[in-house]
Formats: structure tokens, C-alpha cells, sequence
């Protein structure tokens, strides 16, 4: 007989009697048969005197009898291995009664290794808390004004006086150019889809405080009127994530993306969130 | 250009929710637990060293002997080594501004701890002062199962 996890199969039998809880066995009147692979045959009585144990031969006329092989057998009794997990994988058969197999459990305390006894686990302290941290945003001129054409269902976009591109959300200078932006123009407000993010983590909105159900579509629009990389960042329609089609700029040769047109909030009040995502243009 | 133009500059109120989960550790948990179960302050001492540190460690700061199974019972009471005055109000914080928290050097133990000090008030409090546990009648398993320590 092999052992496994130090401990011999024979020493798991020698003392379920020691082990054996009454409380936990009451009502019952049954036999269960061990069959462990290579090693032996064991029946087990549990009745109104208490429990008895017999090496056999056979293990006919028991309600149940468990197959099992050595090393998942003092698995099982030493919590190294879980009952369902080595029945998903065929480590453990049940053949009978399995309510009665999954009665013992509580006819016996766990097989402890002499001298290992474990102390009762101490309590562990865990806090859990959600604080909560008051902002405030100063729009500024500039993004002031894209939010309040926002609240206006327009977007707008402030365009650089040398290169002519367009930023939206607007910033107050062209970085490249190093000057100051100073016109604005509408933008949109549909436009074609350029790039999608498929999100699985979503971080909490800092306005709110709440944390989007995931998997969204954070996604590069381009909208009508704007060239390039002058993409515009919003939401997908969450509905809509495996439908869209994106736009793809290989040199010279151009595929369109969706079509897609903003959705927007019936309570704007001037931030991003006045479009609730832009949704496929059918 | 809008540079000097105002009218369209707003404030966009926002509230940030953090959760997190704080876990106190196996020192930590038994250091917290005797306090809020037997109303009594534990530490743990270095033999090599004879130090005893509160809040305890695992581990010895100076010659780094593993000490976490060393635990005395330190006194309630102590000396105020240093302190500081919170005077800014965060609704985060234990008590309302102004308030007094200080370095608090438990007899039996060499570190200090950190903690509400009350009965006297911010422009009194010293150096040297002797101050007493005040035990909290509920807590939720945190340095303030100790409510605060009150000057004696």
C-alpha cells in the first residue's frame, strides 16, 4: 500500500471509528462500500449502535459503494482534493445511493495526520468600504463652450488658424503649431465609425461615480466634416458592440466603417454625457 | 478670441466612489480583535532587541527576527511624545475640526502609536502628557475600537 500526502489508506479506515460523529450519522441505517483501486475493499454500517467496519472481498448489497483511487481517496479525506472536482473528472464513482455517499461528510470529522492537529482558524478582519470624493471641474472657456453646443445637440470642434485641423473636445492651442485656436465649427453630428475598444474593465466615471456595465465600445468616430485622424471619442450603443464595422485607412485604399449618429440625453446640462452613444445609422 | 471671455467658463460637479477592501493581516486581525473582545492592547517583542512594537510586525525592524508569535500585553496608558492639530475638515475624518491627534507611547511598549487624543484642548496639549485608552462600545474592526485616548 502506497501512501499519499504521508498518510496510508489503511490509517484513513483504522480511525473513522475515533472520528465517527453520531450526531452527524442519526436516522441513518445503510452500509457503504470503498473500493479503492489496487488497495482494498472496505464496508461500512452505520446503524442505531453506531458504525462498524469490515475488510471485504466483494461489496455487493451495500446502498452504495464509492470507486475511488488510493491517492484521491486520502485526498478527499484530508481536504486536498474536492468531491465534485474528482467526480467531473472521473477520479470518483458513485454507484447506488449517491445522497447517501454525500451524507458522510457529516458522520465524520476530517482525517487529521497525528501530531498535526491545526488550531481553529483565528479571525481575520477584512473592512470593506466605497468612500466617496466630491470634484469639481472647471470647464474653462474654451471646452465651456463645446459643452454648452453640446447641451444645444451640436458639437463642435475649434479649428487651428495654421494647419487648419480640428480638435473636438477642443483645446485651446494646436500643440504642433503653437498657436492659438480661435474658430469654431460644427462638426457632425454622425459620422463613420474609425476605431472601436472592446472594454471588459470598467474604472468609475469621476461625475458620478458609478462604474459602467462592461463589456462596452469606447470608439473613434469620425465625424462628417472632419478629415484624417480627427477622430471624435464617445460610447457605442452597448446592443451594438458586434454589429459595428470599423474603418480602416490602408495607403490608398479606404474601408468604411458604420455609419453612426449621436443618441442624445432628453436632460442636457453641458458635459459629455448630454450624448447618452452614438448607435448605428440605419 | 474667447481667451478673456468668460460667460460660456462653468463648474461641473462630480463625486468620485472608491471602493476598497482593506485587509488587516494576521497580526493586525489578533491585535484588533483582543482589543475589541478583552479591552487590551497588545504589542509584539523583539528578544534580540528588546523592543516592543505597537501596532505589531512580523518582523523585527532592526535585526530582522521573525517576532510575530512574541506578544506582551501592553498597559492602557501612556505619554504623548508628539502631536498635531487636524484643523482642516474632511468629511472623511474621525472627528469634527479641530481635533488632536498624537503619537502616543503605551507603557511597556518603545513606538508609538497614533491616535484621537481628548479632555484638553488644541492650544494645551503637550509633549509628556499622560493619556488613558478609552475603549469604543462598537466598532467595525479598526483602530477605533479604541474611541480615542482621553488626557489623565
Amino acid at each position: 500500500m502506497g501512501e499519499y500526502y504521508g498518510i496510508d489508506v489503511a490509517d484513513i479506515f483504522n480511525s473513522m471509528q475515533s472520528r465517527f460523529r453520531p450526531e452527524g450519522a442519526e436516522g441513518v441505517e445503510a452500509s457503504i462500500g470503498y473500493d479503492i483501486t489496487g488497495t482494498g475493499m472496505w464496508e461500512l454500517r452505520i446503524g442505531p449502535g453506531g458504525m462498524s467496519l469490515d475488510k471485504r472481498d466483494e461489496l455487493t448489497g451495500c446502498d452504495v459503494v464509492v470507486h475511488v483511487d488510493a491517492q484521491t481517496f486520502v485526498g478527499l479525506n484530508i481536504g486536498k482534493i474536492d468531491a465534485m472536482a474528482a467526480l467531473g473528472a472521473a477520479k470518483l464513482k458513485v454507484e447506488g445511493d449517491f445522497n447517501l455517499f454525500a451524507a458522510t461528510g457529516k458522520m465524520f470529522t476530517k482525517y487529521v495526520i497525528p501530531g498535526q492537529e491545526v488550531v481553529p482558524e483565528q479571525e481575520l478582519l477584512v473592512l470593506k468600504k466605497t468612500i466617496s470624493v466630491n470634484q469639481r471641474f472647471a470647464a474653462g472657456p474654451v471646452m465651456g463652450t463645446f459643452l454648452q453646443g453640446l447641451k444645444e445637440k451640436k458639437i463642435l470642434a475649434i479649428k487651428c488658424p495654421v494647419c487648419g485641423r480640428l480638435q473636438s473636445p477642443p483645446r485651446e492651442i494646436c500643440a504642433p503649431c503653437r498657436v492659438r485656436n480661435d474658430e469654431w465649427v460644427e462638426i457632425g453630428p454622425s459620422g463613420e465609425m474609425r476605431m472601436l475598444e472592446y472594454c471588459y474593465y470598467a474604472s468609475p466615471d469621476p461625475l458620478t461615480g458609478e462604474t459602467r456595465e462592461t463589456p462596452y465600445g469606447a470608439i473613434g468616430i469620425l465625424l462628417d466634416g472632419c478629415g484624417e485622424n480627427e477622430v471624435f471619442w464617445h460610447l457605442l450603443r452597448p446592443d451594438q458592440l458586434d454589429d459595428v464595422q470599423m474603418g480602416i485607412v490602408m495607403g490608398d485604399s479606404v474601408v468604411h466603417g458604420s455609419r453612426l449618429r449621436p443618441v442624445w440625453s432628453e436632460n442636457r446640462n453641458g458635459s459629455i454625457n448630454d450624448i447618452k452613444y452614438f448607435e448605428i445609422e440605419r | 478670441m474667447q481667451k478673456d471671455d468668460f460667460s460660456k467658463s462653468y463648474v461641473v460637479e462630480g463625486k468620485l466612489a472608491l471602493p476598497y477592501t482593506y485587509f488587516a493581516g494576521r497580526l493586525g486581525s489578533t491585535f484588533l480583535t483582543t482589543i475589541r473582545d478583552q479591552q487590551k492592547i497588545m504589542g509584539v517583542r523583539c528578544n534580540q532587541c528588546s523592543k516592543v512594537f505597537v501596532p505589531p510586525r512580523q518582523t523585527c525592524e532592526r535585526c530582522l527576527s521573525d517576532i510575530r508569535e512574541n506578544w506582551v500585553t501592553l498597559e492602557n496608558t501612556g505619554e504623548v511624545i508628539n502631536f498635531t492639530v487636524v484643523r482642516e475638515h474632511d468629511k472623511h475624518l474621525p472627528r469634527k475640526t479641530p481635533y488632536i491627534l498624537g503619537m502616543i507611547r503605551l507603557d511597556g511598549a518603545d513606538t508609538p502609536m497614533v491616535h484621537i487624543i481628548e479632555g484638553v484642548n488644541p492650544e494645551s496639549v503637550s509633549e509628556g502628557m499622560r493619556v488613558k485608552a478609552v475603549f469604543a462600545a462598537e466598532s467595525e474592526g479598526t483602530i477605533l475600537e479604541i474611541d480615542h485616548f482621553i488626557i489623565s
